[in-house]
């Protein structure tokens, strides 16, 4: 019985894309009904799946095969557990995926990926294909006259660049003099109100008080869960809270300003063919999600 | 011995699955299999019914059958009734036979549920008394057994000739002669004992012999009961319809009084001249060397199911192929697939024996290894080499 439960969901899969696993995954579905109804199992798949195993095993080695022929069922609990946890996985996975652009949800080490699902930013890119940007407008940081020009495509509703941004500060208050450091926001559209988010970044830096934007910025990534689920609402208490000139700040969120300074960086986002935020050009080197800063440092070493 | 194997489409087509499935069904030569679409393509029309000269050609063909099969077993071809398989000889015996004078039944635990089934029906619905005898451990019943149970009180005694467990045979001549001493008959279950070694109705007196046609090489669906003659009339019509009447109204019928009365309907005209082909078969091949064979393949079976360390069922010297065996810690189902792993097909289960596993201690149920003529020595070999590999897991 126990392996019937994997064999039918194995087959089952397996009979989408083929028709001779189709009576198997019917046997498979008939030996689980009967479990179901607490009626023996009688299709014999069972056997002829332990008689495979053990005697492939067999050639391997004959004790091996002896403790598996032994204690089979057990063994065949343990694959169903883990076949349950692993579809249980791929199932959050695929959530995630949904949700966040990547598998690994918003915790996970790695970088949002661009949902061509519900993106229009094109198809997915390898490393490789990445481009650095020619044009360093954005929003600055450190010294303009630099050697070193860190420049990095964001998303503001991103977890990864969330989790990138304690880098980026490490970075600019160890290397202040020798980077420059410039951020291109780039909005996914599979990230909710990251769009507005960025607006509103970019509306604050217009305002021109050091360091104001920075702050409704740090906010913002702080805030993100909320940022992302109440959209331009908690933006704006953000904003408030970062003291922020907000007759000014509305009028320009309000009639999205903005927009053509916001689509010109994502512009430079598709040519340099970002496929994952964040994506960082370091003197034209590329870093595709948080890493860590020793990677950072290792190229700014080598640039300096 | 000529070599035979060539004539088995199926070692061509298989050449590496060692078939020991034989008391199960035989595999079939290239010449039954062309006397069966031989009917087709030749004959194809009804027997004993029509005139016209393709029913005629059909009727000398069946005629001839009959009689080929019949001389099989040194029966009358008057006295063969075309059946399904044994299962419904058994149960045209069990339904037709006149218990009204006595009704008391002896058999044995160790018989096929084909035996056992239709007279513990007989039994249930209250028209005979069964008597079912006990065996020893190696699945016999010995003659004091036999001499015990059957009195003149006893109507008929119902047992095979050759066991499809142990391979154990009766000595079906002894238990003729007593049942008949004391005015009763003899049914035997020849479904495993026709097909394996030479089996003469006349010379042992018996009564009734059924047996079927796919077992000893021909196709299946066709089986025979052989019996006496005149003893066609004393049993009652099994199943009626078109071909077993004389003549009818519809106030009344009169039955024919030959072997037609059992048989309604259209035959199965291929089976039966499978049937009568595969018969030929065997007698070219000679039953006495068939026999030959089965003791050599006997010992030889055994001797690999004892040096892997399995029991076997039954006496160690047996007259047939046919050897049942278990591992300790092994389920029957489990050892016979990994056997199938190794190209070794076999059965495994309760061989529609249960009461007799049971009996000989093996509850759960059994392996079983069974050969026939096209079978060799070296395939022998191979699955011994087998036996001792799967052996491993059981250790």
């Amino acid at each position: 019985m126990v392996l019937c439960i994997i064999a039918f969901f194995v087959f089952a899969v397996m009979s989408i894309f083929s028709a001779k696993y189709r009576p198997l995954a019917k046997e498979g579905f008939r030996c689980v009904f009967r479990t179901i109804m607490l009626k023996p199992c009688d299709t014999g798949m069972d056997e002829r799946i332990k008689a495979e195993v053990v005697s492939k095993v067999l050639k391997i080695s004959p004790t091996l095969a002896r403790f598996t022929n032994k204690h089979f069922t057990m063994i065949a609990w343990a694959f169903v557990i883990i076949s349950l946890g692993s579809m249980v996985y791929s199932g959050f996975g695929l959530y995630n995926f949904y949700f966040y652009g990547n598998c690994d949800g918003p915790e996970a080490v790695g970088a949002c990926i661009i949902n061509d699902l519900t993106g229009d930013y094109g198809r997915f890119s390898e490393p490789t294909d990445l481009i650095a940007p020619t044009n360093f407008d954005g929003i600055v940081a450190g010294n303009p006259e630099a050697n070193i020009t860190i420049v990095e495509f964001g998303c503001f509703t991103c977890p990864y660049t969330k989790k990138a941004e304690s880098t980026m500060s490490e970075l600019l208050e160890k290397y202040n003099d020798s980077i420059y450091y410039v951020f291109k926001p780039f909005p996914l559209p599979n990230h909710q109100n990251s769009y507005e988010a960025a607006v509103a970044v970019l509306c604050a830096e217009r305002q021109g008080e050091h360091g104001k934007h920075f702050e409704l910025q740090e906010e913002i990534f702080e805030q993100q869960e909320v940022c992302t689920s109440d959209g331009s609402l908690a933006i704006k208490q953000l904003a408030q809270d970062a003291g922020l000139d907000m007759n000014a700040f509305n009028q320009c969120y309000d009639n999205n300003e903005t927009a053509d300074q916001l689509d010109e960086y994502i512009q430079q986002g598709k040519d340099s063919h970002i496929y994952a935020t964040p994506t960082f050009f370091i003197n034209g080197k590329t870093i595709v999600g948080p890493r860590p800063i020793e990677e950072f440092e290792k190229i700014i070493s080598e640039e300096s | 011995m000529k070599d035979i194997r060539a004539d088995f489409p199926m070692l061509k087509k298989y050449p590496k699955i060692i078939y020991f499935d034989n008391a199960c069904t035989a595999l079939k030569p290239q010449s039954v299999i062309d006397a069966v679409v031989g009917y087709y393509t030749e004959f194809g029309a009804c027997g004993g019914r029509s005139s016209h000269q393709l029913a005629r050609k059909t009727n000398n063909k069946l005629d001839e059958s009959r009689e080929k099969v019949a001389k099989f077993v040194n029966a009358d071809p008057e006295g063969l009734v075309w059946t399904r398989n044994a299962t419904e000889s058994l149960n045209l015996v069990a339904s037709s036979f006149d218990f009204s004078q006595k009704r008391k039944v002896v058999t044995t635990v160790m018989e096929h549920h084909s035996v056992l089934l239709p007279f513990m029906k007989l039994r249930d619905q209250g028209k005979i008394d069964l008597e079912i005898l006990p065996c020893d451990e190696y699945g016999e019943v010995s003659m004091e057994k036999w001499s015990s149970a059957v009195d003149n009180e006893c109507a008929l005694i119902v047992t095979n000739s050759w066991n499809n467990t142990t391979g154990g045979e009766n000595n079906i001549s002894e238990l003729s002669k007593l049942v008949h001493d004391n005015g009763g008959l003899i049914c035997v279950d020849g479904a495993q004992g026709v097909p394996h070694h030479k089996t003469d109705l006349k010379g042992e007196n018996i009564d009734f012999l059924c047996f079927s046609g796919h077992k000893m090489l021909g196709p299946t669906g066709i089986g025979a009961l052989a019996m006496r003659k005149e003893d066609i009339p004393k049993l009652k019509p099994f199943i009626v319809g078109g071909g077993t009447v004389m003549k009818t109204s519809t106030e009344q019928a009169e039955s024919a009084t030959d072997q037609t009365r059992f048989e309604a309907g259209i035959q199965h005209y291929a089976g039966i001249i499978g049937f009568a082909a595969a018969c030929d078969y065997l007698s070219d091949y000679g039953m006495e060397n068939v026999e030959k064979l089965e003791r050599t393949f006997a010992n030889a079976i055994v001797s690999s199911i004892v040096n892997a360390g399995a029991t076997v069922y039954g006496k160690h010297n047996r007259a047939g192929a046919v050897c049942s065996f278990n591992f300790k810690g092994g389920k029957p189902h489990d050892v016979a697939l990994m056997l199938d792993k190794e190209n070794i097909a076999l059965r495994s289960g309760f061989f529609c024996a249960q009461p007799g596993l049971e009996a000989i201690g093996a509850a759960s149920g059994a392996v079983r290894a069974s050969a026939y003529i096209y079978n060799t020595l070296d395939e022998v070999k191979k699955f011994s080499e087998a036996l001792e590999k799967v052996s491993i897991l059981y250790g």
